[in-house]
């Protein structure tokens, strides 16, 4: 016996008892001494120029302590990558919700008496809502001088990418493989359809929330809603024109991230604030804010064109990808949407493929990053797409996918070559829980989606790992808590390597002076990135407790094994781990610490697939849809935490229900009608459709104990699954999103009448 | 939020006489679920809120020697859905409750309250229209009965005065064979509004429709009677043509706001269809059959 | 202003208010209570529940003063010292939480359901449920959760 195994073991979240009794402390929650509340004065226009701000009526509200408008600011621009977006609004206001005014007072009703006795004269300019109204060159120009926004190089990956290209674009990405022309001259038939997809918004029921201190010293304490706090710190410090360490960034829990919390939002105005103000200040946005303000997805039209042959062999395709980005680019982290191009082609085997992918500025709300971002408004194109190519060549469109799939030796339509390239199978098994074939009543359909995403392999992790008197076992992360299980799975890595029961190890999340840099969370890469960086300290540990048994025995480490916690010299004496710690302990050789620290060689040369297949049952009097049941297939490799991988299936899928279903941003002349959780429909608990998870589980990741990622895989496919799903119950083709009983209703009496 | 006086009278006559005495910048709070929303996003500003949650005797339920049903304004949602009374004696009323929002909601939000609120939207007062009900109403001049249909008369406006307190309702008996049905049409999530909602209550004598109530919510300004379908009813065997006809008939008379849950038409075909969906149930519930 | 009193977590607590403080604010700030949380603000997300005289109620649309003469429990006076209740247990062992910030909502949620009704069916823990937003779940394991719990009740 090796001792306890932890990998493979469902766990509840380390944090748990803190989450369960109301301790773990999410940004809002923190309170200083003196502490201030911050609250911002917001455009009520879509695109103006700002003629004059009065602050003066505002600055006497009994209780205000600060007010500061853009003209108060260092002329800097933030963002997660592009640099364009103003701390606050100075010249120009770019959309509907753009912060103008910030006010730091005693309580919120006299910070809102305040901002209600700003004056700010505005002269409205003409404003563009739709991506591609605003890419005709008449259009007005919102941004006048992109040229001037700061941003990294881009790197790369996505194909031939430019920022500013022409008119009120913001980036251009351009992908080529193969001869597209040649490709579509030898198919033997052409289809061609579009898609359009409405802007969605995380839903995470934590509000963005920080807090900025500055102490005597001038160092800046931040705590902030941030899955990359480091990240943040750099950015922040950069925004300040401050040495990165003079800026730390705290741990704080995140309520719910889903890729929208790793921008600044209102960090660096809290900080001026502060600053401003010589007073510690919170700001906590409310969830109007959020919906109206935030970073919710981007929304597009997407043009698909495919060349088949007349047995359904896919040669060419192409795709027109045009995103929105609302009024700034600064709310993702690339240049371009990753998972649109990624996935414009499908898990599927094309020699000539031609993918553009455009974000486009709009006097809308700034779009940001949100699960798995790009991949799934272009799935529900591409995978809606396949199922009316094969409804049109007569296949079944299960057989249609499986001709055409990746298989072993493919390269992907990217040029990525994947080992274990398990699609089809994992394909095969949702069909076959699905009961594909099997007959189905009257207005019941069954439809399929599927899509493939690398575990993210980017950015340094690191972690350190301390080994203290008690014999416990501290694991200090600098990566934020999403809620996705991290910590967990992270102890679970520890006390696998070091065969120690869970309970023994303990998870801290470092603030940036005192964990090692960490990349942070997102694009599904913290158990792979994160888990390799830990193994690596706990590896290190491991050697160094072998070195101290080693000393104790009075012989080389090489004569020493550690086997279920028992370090074993070669001549039979054995040392438990109690007895080595307190021996350790006498030697002064603890606390014992190692670190960490993880890079990626390269992009991993394993995959993950998700098949999903929806069964849904359509009232053809109303119109309604009900999704019956959902199976979701997963191509996994090690499943670390068998409860913590599930509850991200589960999880996801049921945010991709809302995208397919209920959930819309309405936008009118610029403006989030959807203004509060009453409006924006969030699945409930009576929403949710029967569930079957099928893992195809092997031992091939690129993660600790050949892990994968689980993250941003079962949200994608649930549109078109459903959508597919409704056209195999009663016929109806939806294009849009979301699927609405309204459209089904009007689509099927319209059917009626022609018939 | 914009401050003001909270005020908690013990009486009712000291309620009434604080409303007189604040005249416009007095309001009325219950639960306050739909108050403090509306405080919250600045739409209603009063100087002085005057709380009702100490007046004793208007939470109470009770079958009167005539069996009708009185209930007072401060019970909430919660109420309405569980006792015992009102489940058996007004089940379209405990049935419409608990269709409201959610647990919280329900657990604060009262019937005087849901009543005053007169949106249009809400589950309440389609069943309480199809339930024959009278809203009691107190002034400082006295006390007044007033029918539920001729209580609404306009989007969020009732013939409350100002210096009116709704005490309760009165709802008579129903005959022995009386079913009655509550569909809310949620397309949406379950936590909704309805885009169209029904209340249908029918009476049978001897296999044939004695007398029917339907009011629809979400179908117009106000809770919608519609009567041109009970009158298509009356006397009439339960078939499936005849409720297809009558249903039918309400397209004529809704008038609905289009909104992220529904435009107009689709509006007016759901009404449609679920006042023939409702009615079945109602039928079923009495014990009859739709032939 | 006003004087209230009001039992919190078993304890007396007597406070000056604004007659406009939320319960929310008043839990949160005055008494620096951040279990509870805030999310939508207006009465929808439940991640404000909290029991007041024993009923679930959304704190943020409460006014403090209604509280006055009252209980009120939150999530912190649902352990007793070290063991946790049986809910909060079960939302640790079945996965019922991941972010956490709904948690407190849902726990005094389900605590409510409990109360009223200890041996829930599914569909009855979905529907008095079905008020309390999680986005990070899904549902499924909350539901385990509760039936975990009330599960657990009933043991001798």
């Amino acid at each position: 016996m090796e001792g306890p195994r932890s990998i493979g073991q469902s766990a509840g979240h380390v944090e748990g008892p803190a989450k369960v009794t109301g301790r773990a402390r999410y940004s809002a929650d923190i309170t200083l001494p003196g502490m201030l509340w911050g609250r911002a004065l917001r455009s009520s226009f879509p695109h103006a120029r700002i003629v004059s701000i009065d602050l003066s009526a505002a600055r006497r509200v009994p209780g205000v302590h600060a007010v500061i408008s853009g003209a108060d600011l260092p002329e800097v621009r933030i963002g997660r990558f592009l640099r364009d977006i103003p701390v606050l609004a100075r010249d120009r206001v770019r959309f509907i919700g753009e912060k103008v005014v910030a006010v730091a007072a005693e309580t919120p009703d006299a910070a809102d008496e305040a901002l209600s006795l700003v004056d700010v004269e505005y002269e409205e300019l003409p404003a563009v809502f739709d991506p591609i109204e605003a890419m005709a060159p008449d259009a007005p120009l919102i941004h006048e001088h992109p040229e001037r926004y700061e941003h990294p190089p881009i790197p790369p990956i996505g194909g031939e990418s430019r920022y500013h290209p022409f008119a009120n674009v913001c980036s251009q990405s351009i992908y080529r493989r193969g001869d597209l022309a040649q490709g579509m001259a030898t198919a033997e038939r052409i289809f061609e359809h579009t898609f359009v997809v409405p802007p969605v918004h995380q839903g995470y029921i934590e509000p963005h929330a920080c807090a900025a201190a500055i102490g005597p010293d001038g160092k800046i304490d931040i705590w902030i809603s941030n899955k990359t706090p480091f990240i943040a710190r750099r950015q922040l410090a950069a925004a300040f024109g401050v040495p990165e360490e003079r800026v730390r960034v705290n741990p704080t829990s995140i309520g719910g991230d889903f890729g929208g919390k790793g921008s600044l939002m209102d960090s660096a105005l809290c900080y001026f604030l502060a600053r401003a103000s010589r007073r510690p200040v919170r700001m906590v946005m409310n969830y109007t804010e959020e919906l109206t303000a935030g970073n919710p997805r981007h929304s597009g039209v997407i043009s698909l064109r495919t060349g088949v042959t007349r047995d359904g062999t896919i040669i060419a395709h192409q795709a027109k990808l045009i995103f929105n980005c609302g009024a700034y680019g600064a709310f993702i982290p690339l240049h371009f949407l990753h998972g649109s191009v990624h996935s414009a082609a499908g898990p599927y085997r094309i020699p000539h493929i031609e993918i553009e992918s455009l974000r486009v500025y709009t006097n809308t709300v700034p779009r940001g990053h949100f699960r798995s971002p790009g991949a799934p408004q272009t799935t529900f194109a591409v995978e809606s797409h396949m199922d009316m190519i094969a409804g049109e060549l007569g296949m079944d469109p299960l057989e249609f996918r499986l001709r055409n799939v990746l298989v072993e030796g493919d390269e992907s339509a990217m040029g990525e070559r994947f080992h274990h390239i398990r699609c089809g199978e994992t394909l095969t098994a949702a069909a076959d829980a699905a009961k594909w074939n099997s007959p189905k009543p009257p207005n019941v359909g069954r439809g399929i989606g599927i899509y493939e995403r690398a575990p993210g392999a980017f950015g340094t992790s690191g972690a350190t790992l301390s080994l203290d008197r008690d014999g416990k076992l501290i694991l200090i992360t600098g990566a934020a808590d999403t809620g996705t299980g991290s910590f967990t799975v992270l102890a679970q890595v520890v006390a696998e390597e070091l065969q120690a029961p869970l309970a023994d190890v303990i998870v801290c999340q470092g603030d940036t002076d005192t964990a090692e840099w960490e990349e942070g969370a997102g694009g599904s890469r913290l158990t792979h990135m994160a888990g390799r960086a830990t193994l690596i300290a706990a590896s290190e540990m491991k050697r160094a407790l072998i070195e101290l048994a080693a000393r104790h025995f009075n012989c080389t480490s090489e004569q020493v094994q550690m086997r279920a916690r028992r370090f074993i010299a070669s001549d039979g004496r054995e040392l438990d781990w109690k007895s080595l710690v307190a021996w350790a302990a006498e030697h002064e050789a603890l606390p014992l610490t190692r670190s960490g620290s993880y890079v990626a060689a390269g992009h991993p040369d394993v995959t993950c697939y998700v098949a999903q297949v929806a069964e849904v049952e359509v009232d053809r009097e109303t119109g309604q849809v009900r999704v019956r049941r959902m199976v979701s297939a997963h191509d996994v490799g090690t499943v670390i935490n068998p409860l913590t991988h599930q509850g991200q299936i589960e999880g996801g899928l049921v945010q991709g229900l809302g995208q397919a279903m209920s959930e819309h941003l309405l936008l009118r002349d610029g403006a989030v009608t959807t203004a509060h959780l009453g409006d924006y429909k969030l699945p409930t608990a009576m929403d949710i459709p029967e569930l079957t998870t099928v893992l195809v589980e092997s031992q091939t990741g690129p993660g600790p104990f050949a892990g994968k990622s689980i993250g941003e895989l079962s949200n994608v496919p649930p549109p078109a699954a459903i959508a597919n799903a409704v056209f195999d119950a009663v016929g109806v083709r939806l294009t849009d999103l979301p699927i609405t009983a309204e459209k089904i209703y009007t689509a099927l009496r319209a059917m009626e009448k022609r018939n | 939020m914009n401050a003001f006086t909270y005020i908690e009278p013990a009486t009712i006559e000291e309620a009434l006489a604080t409303l007189v005495r604040h005249g416009e910048e007095a309001k009325l709070i219950a639960g306050g679920t739909g108050l403090v929303n509306l405080m919250k996003q600045r739409l209603v500003n009063p100087g002085c809120v005057v709380s009702l949650r100490r007046l004793a005797g208007l939470a109470d339920v009770n079958l009167d020697d005539g069996k009708n049903l009185l209930i007072g304004a401060l019970c909430t949602h919660r109420t309405l859905e569980s006792s015992p009374i009102v489940r058996e004696h007004a089940p379209l009323l405990a049935e419409a409750a608990r269709r409201v929002a959610t647990i919280r909601i329900r657990t604060m939000a009262t019937l005087g309250g849901a009543v005053v609120h007169a949106d249009p939207n809400q589950d309440l007062p389609p069943a309480l229209i199809a339930l024959d009900a009278r809203v009691k109403l107190r002034s400082p001049k006295g006390e007044r009965e007033v029918p539920i249909d001729q209580f609404f008369t306009g989007y969020y406006e009732t013939v409350t005065q100002p210096d009116e307190i709704v005490t309760g309702i009165a709802i008579p008996p129903s005959a022995r064979t009386t079913g009655s049905a509550y569909l809310k049409f949620l397309p949406q999530t379950a936590d909704d509004y309805a885009t169209v909602s029904v209340a249908a209550r029918v009476a049978l004598n001897n296999g044939t429709i004695a007398d029917a109530r339907v009011a629809l919510g979400a179908a117009a300004s106000t809770p919608l009677h519609a009567r041109v379908v009970e009158d298509a009813l009356r006397g009439q065997a339960p078939t499936r043509k005849t409720l297809e006809q009558a249903a039918a008939l309400v397209g004529a008379i809704v008038d609905p706001i289009a909104d992220f849950r529904g435009s107009v038409p689709y509006k007016r075909d759901m009404a449609i269809v679920f006042v023939r969906r409702a009615l079945g149930d109602a039928i079923a519930a009495a014990g009859g059959a739709v032939i | 202003m006003k004087n209230i009193q009001v039992r919190v977590n078993g304890h007396p607590v007597a406070r000056e208010i604004p007659d406009h403080r939320l319960l929310v604010d008043f839990l949160r700030y005055d008494l620096g209570l951040t279990g509870t949380k805030e999310g939508c603000s207006v009465g929808v997300c439940g991640a404000c529940t909290v029991l007041l005289n024993g009923q679930p109620v959304s704190s943020c649309l409460a006014l403090a003063v209604m509280a006055d003469g009252g209980e009120v429990t939150t999530i912190e006076g649902l352990a007793e010292g070290d063991r946790l209740h049986p809910l909060q247990q079960a939302f640790i062992d079945y996965g019922g939480f991941q972010c956490g910030v709904c948690t407190p909502g849902q726990i005094m949620a389900s605590k409510a359901l409990l109360d009223a009704n200890p041996h829930p069916t599914p569909a009855q823990i979905k529907e008095w449920m079905m008020g309390n937003l999680c986005r990070c779940t899904g549902y499924y394991k909350i539901i385990e959760a509760i039936q975990a719990a009330a599960a657990e009740k009933t043991e001798p």
